[in-house]
């Protein structure tokens, strides 16, 4: 590859900057005049989406490999590159940012507080994300994903709930732990490789040896796994989204935590392919425990919100699980898990939002046939909770049936626990939407109107997210494969 | 001629100098003229410095030399010296009667300090060393009618003749071994000569000197209470301005190894690790937003200490890059402490609730210039730790940078508290008003800008660093 090769109209950079002329614009708009802010908002929003959908329509998975390349070198003497690329793996992950950003916006219509702020904060943090999935160069991957975490700090502290504050520090500070240990690994294999490039692709031709593999593959790990919230460094991300405001957490549990699982594969995988396998083991047995854990914690839960923030850590144990097995169908299920999770637990968060800004409680035992006052609100989370159990005809179906055919195969036991996870999760959604949704009514929540057709749009784009890659998985399975196939040859 | 330019900035600094000695003999001081002519004198000062950045030379008797790495320096000493006097408006933790001898010590700090940088004599040095640190032993004591902070001054004095004795036994070993006291004949004699234990010992207790200077662990114990006792400006000065002078001497004298010395190295390992945690440590329990920065400065110490210990011209160029993010980060927040606390008392972490509305703009220099010392991206503060880290990794202190990062993220609690206050904490009682006014305005919307470019466009910056630090060898 040259120095200078970037092919046509910079459509990645064009999507990056979706967000930050969004926040920028928003900064210079006077803070009384919340309705602009939101429209820009919005409108910054689905820019990005109209894109990214562009994007995915565009590539083209018959040739699979590196697309929409941009590189420009940006300091010589380290080797750093101005580099982006997209290929099937970092693509449905550009699409889910997109998607869970624009219904994020939109569910936080009615937001009163330090509109201005929230906002600005909102598109700082998608910048990072965005940032992190298309980057092909190690610099600029770690410095979006720092980007991505530290907004989250006031996000939580200031517009949050539950305990905000101390959900706010605890997450703030695991995540940025998490990068104590990324950057030394980064730095490390940038050394071995004689400290000329940042350049992943440059940097896989290299063959790093076997202990640099294995140290360095440990250290991306820990750091990225605290993030995917792998067993058992996970304890902050349930504090931290009950904590969170609704469109964080559908930020947050959609496509945050997915850059843990991404890092892990893309600098993880890419660069120690022979470490990884050294320890795939500890990665399917925490897989499994986080799986098991994190259905059995959830089912003595009360509050909603923590419902669902222990079943993203069993749902993202089942990442790392399909990840562990190093095959086409383990991390074509992966990948598609990252993505399907993440719409399903955006769906999750955004009707668990409405219900609490009407009742103001999230408690389950002071809720109850909520399905009688406010039918279509409930529909959103029964759907969400259908798709969370991997219902037939949802995406996590064939993302869970991939993952869990790959594990038993590679690994027996392993797989055949991840199975009965998967039926104790089944048992924990659908005892929480009996109690929550079924049931007698409480007379308190009777007078409620049902949501507006204006808020329910965001969570339809969601459902229909769900429905439609759940009846055409091969629209998304093909994109994967295409880089898939390759990459798992190296192990 | 040609000599004379090449000393003029530092000709300009003493002509500074004695226009405010004729001043302080003055009977009726004026202390808003004086403010007016400091600003006018060292905005001068600070383009002359700028101006003559690109000369090269020997001067006296060739024990001075006038190249790219002692002009960088001097740039930021004066772009220094320049902000701290900026914010000498409202001096009001010093006597008016007493502040046409404030500038005048302030002018003599950067003039000697100037000398510092380009001195490639240890007598010079030595001598060099003296002046600034004599300035700055008169300026500490120089608060107004606290007698709560009369003991700081002393302490300073009692540490810092300390090292300075230390230093100056070290120098009389290094003598002792090499038989020369020129900087560039001691580059030759002693790599050949290092393993003996005096030129280490030597070597190791000149340096002491500049680790006072630096605030590195065990030399630091006077920071905190100097930082809490001295007037915010004078504050300012010692943590920005003074910790360049020390940054430049300290890879000035690793240099001298010649970069093959194991013990030296894990001398020097040892004390960045030790500075780095020490530091953050105490941090987490201030209250104080002085004495929190002067256990950070410690903290940061450590960190610039990483990439020099690497004894590679990389490692000093990212010790370069790093000390001068540094200055913007730390004078960033220091603008905010003044502008706040502008009666002169010093600030409680607490008193800052409610910025982010008393002053929006105050707020966000705040915020950026903490993120940038928790290292958090894009700033520079970012890119100079990973400039750092990635020095030390180049030589394999894979250990080092993990300890590192660990500090990194304890240092993000404590920030994250103040970043708190100013943005989240709702005001227990009426605080005054914050005056902005329009220059604090320009000045600080400059450092946010600085400090975000030199985080993401590190290349130009730092590729001058790189030519400075290869005059070194």
């Amino acid at each position: 590859m040259t120095a200078m090769n970037m092919a046509g109209f910079p459509i990645l950079t064009t999507i990056l900057m979706t967000t930050i002329v969004g926040l920028l614009v928003i900064i210079f708009i006077p803070p009384e005049k919340t309705k602009l802010i939101k429209q820009v908002s919005l409108a910054s929003a689905s820019t990005g989406l109209a894109l990214c959908l562009w994007l995915y329509h565009a590539y083209d998975f018959h040739k699979g490999g590196l697309q929409f390349v941009e590189r420009v070198l940006w300091v010589k003497s380290l080797g750093i590159y101005w580099f982006n690329g997209i290929d099937g793996i970092n693509l449905p992950m550009m699409l889910l940012t997109s998607v869970v950003l624009f219904t994020a916006v939109w569910t936080m219509w009615e937001l009163e507080n330090r509109v201005k702020e929230f906002y600005a904060l909102v598109f700082l943090l998608v910048a990072g994300v965005y940032g992190v999935f298309m980057s092909m160069d190690l610099f600029w991957i770690f410095v979006w994903y720092d980007v991505s975490l530290f907004p989250m700090y006031p996000l939580i502290a200031i517009w949050g709930g539950t305990r905000k504050e101390y959900g706010a520090m605890k997450l703030t500070l695991y995540l940025l732990a998490g990068s104590a240990f990324i950057l030394p690994a980064i730095l490390f294999l940038w050394a071995k490789a004689g400290g000329h490039t940042f350049d992943l692709f440059m940097l896989q031709k290299i063959g790093f040896s076997l202990f640099d593999q294995k140290v360095a593959f440990l250290m991306l790990y820990l750091g990225f796994g605290i993030l995917a919230a792998v067993w058992p460094f996970h304890t902050w991300s349930p504090v931290g989204h009950v904590a969170a405001p609704t469109a964080v957490s559908m930020i947050h549990a959609g496509v945050l935590m997915k850059l843990g699982a991404y890092g892990v594969l893309r600098i993880g995988m890419m660069l120690c392919p022979q470490g990884a396998v050294y320890w795939s083991h500890l990665m399917a047995l925490l897989g499994t425990i986080g799986i098991i854990y994190g259905a059995l914690v959830g089912l003595a839960q009360t509050d909603l919100k923590y419902v669902i923030g222990y079943s993203s850590v069993s749902h993202m144990g089942l990442v790392g699980l399909g990840l562990a097995t190093m095959s086409v169908n383990g991390i074509n299920g992966a990948v598609f898990q990252m993505f399907a999770h993440g719409i399903m637990t955006a769906l999750f968060f955004s009707s668990v939002g409405f219900i609490y800004d009407r009742t103001h409680t999230k408690i389950i035992p002071e809720l109850g046939g909520l399905s009688k006052t406010m039918p279509i609100a409930s529909a959103f989370f029964i759907f969400a909770a259908l798709a969370g159990i991997g219902v037939p005809l949802m995406a996590s179906f064939w993302a869970e049936l991939l993952v869990l055919t790959a594990a038993v195969k590679v690994f027996p036991v392993a797989g055949i626990l991840a199975c009965v996870g998967m039926i104790l999760s089944a048992l924990f959604m659908l005892r929480v939407v009996q109690r929550t949704f079924y049931g007698d009514k409480n007379p308190k929540w009777e007078h409620i109107p049902d949501i507006s057709r204006f808020l329910a749009v965001p969570r339809v784009v969601l459902m229909s997210c769900i429905l439609f890659f759940g009846l055409f998985p091969k629209v998304m399975l093909d994109v994967i494969q295409s880089t898939v196939i390759p990459f798992v040859t190296r192990f | 001629m040609t000599d004379f330019m090449l000393f003029l900035p530092e000709l300009f600094f003493i002509f500074g100098a004695l226009l405010f000695f004729v001043f302080s003999l003055r009977k009726a001081p004026n202390p808003a003229g004086y403010h007016r002519w400091a600003v006018v004198v060292a905005a001068v000062g600070l383009l002359v410095t700028v101006a003559s950045s690109h000369q090269e030379g020997m001067l006296f008797f060739n024990c001075y030399r006038v190249d790219l790495f002692s002009q960088i320096f001097k740039v930021l000493l004066a772009l220094g010296t320049i902000w701290v006097i900026f914010s000498s408006g409202e001096l009001k933790g010093i006597d008016p009667r007493q502040h046409a001898e404030y500038y005048f010590l302030i002018f003599v700090c950067t003039l000697a300090m100037m000398l510092l940088v380009s001195s490639v004599e240890l007598l010079t040095i030595y001598v060099s060393i003296e002046l600034s640190s004599y300035s700055l032993y008169l300026l500490v004591p120089m608060r107004r009618n606290d007698d709560r902070f009369s003991e700081t001054a002393i302490k300073y004095f009692m540490v810092g003749v300390t090292a300075s004795g230390l230093m100056i036994f070290g120098i009389s070993l290094l003598f002792g071994v090499a038989h020369t006291t020129y900087v560039p004949q001691l580059m030759k004699v002693l790599p050949t000569v290092i393993a003996q234990p005096g030129a280490i010992v030597g070597l190791i207790l000149a340096l002491a000197g500049f680790f006072f200077k630096l605030a590195l662990f065990p030399f630091h114990i006077w920071a905190p209470d100097v930082y809490q006792g001295a007037a915010n400006q004078v504050t300012t000065y010692i943590a920005t301005v003074s910790k360049m002078a020390a940054a430049a001497m300290i890879i000035r004298f690793a240099g001298l190894s010649g970069g093959a010395s194991p013990a030296m190295v894990k001398l020097l390992i040892v004390l960045s690790i030790a500075s780095m945690t020490f530091g953050n440590l105490v941090a987490l329990i201030q209250k104080d937003m002085k004495r929190l920065l002067a256990y950070s400065s410690i903290a940061h110490a450590g960190y610039i200490l990483i990439g020099i210990l690497t004894l590679t011209s990389q490692g000093y160029a990212c010790a370069i890059y790093y000390a001068a993010a540094y200055l913007v980060m730390n004078y960033s927040v220091f603008l905010v402490i003044m502008k706040v606390a502008d009666d002169g008392h010093n600030l409680q972490i607490k008193e800052l609730a409610g910025l982010h509305k008393r002053s929006p703009l105050l707020a966000m220099t705040l915020m950026l210039g903490l993120f940038g010392l928790a290292g958090i991206p894009p700033t520079a503060g970012f890119t100079g730790k990973f400039l750092v880290f990635a020095a030390a990794l180049n030589k394999g202190y894979l250990f080092l940078v993990i300890i590192g990062m660990v500090n990194a993220t304890i240092s993000l609690y404590y920030y994250l508290i103040v970043i708190k206050a100013a943005y989240l904490l709702k005001p227990v009682k009426e605080y005054p008003a914050v005056h902005v006014d329009l220059w604090t305005r320009v000045v600080s919307i400059g450092l946010v800008v600085m400090t975000i470019y030199l985080g993401i466009f590190p290349d130009q910056f730092l590729s001058i660093t790189e030519s400075a630090a290869r005059t070194l060898f």
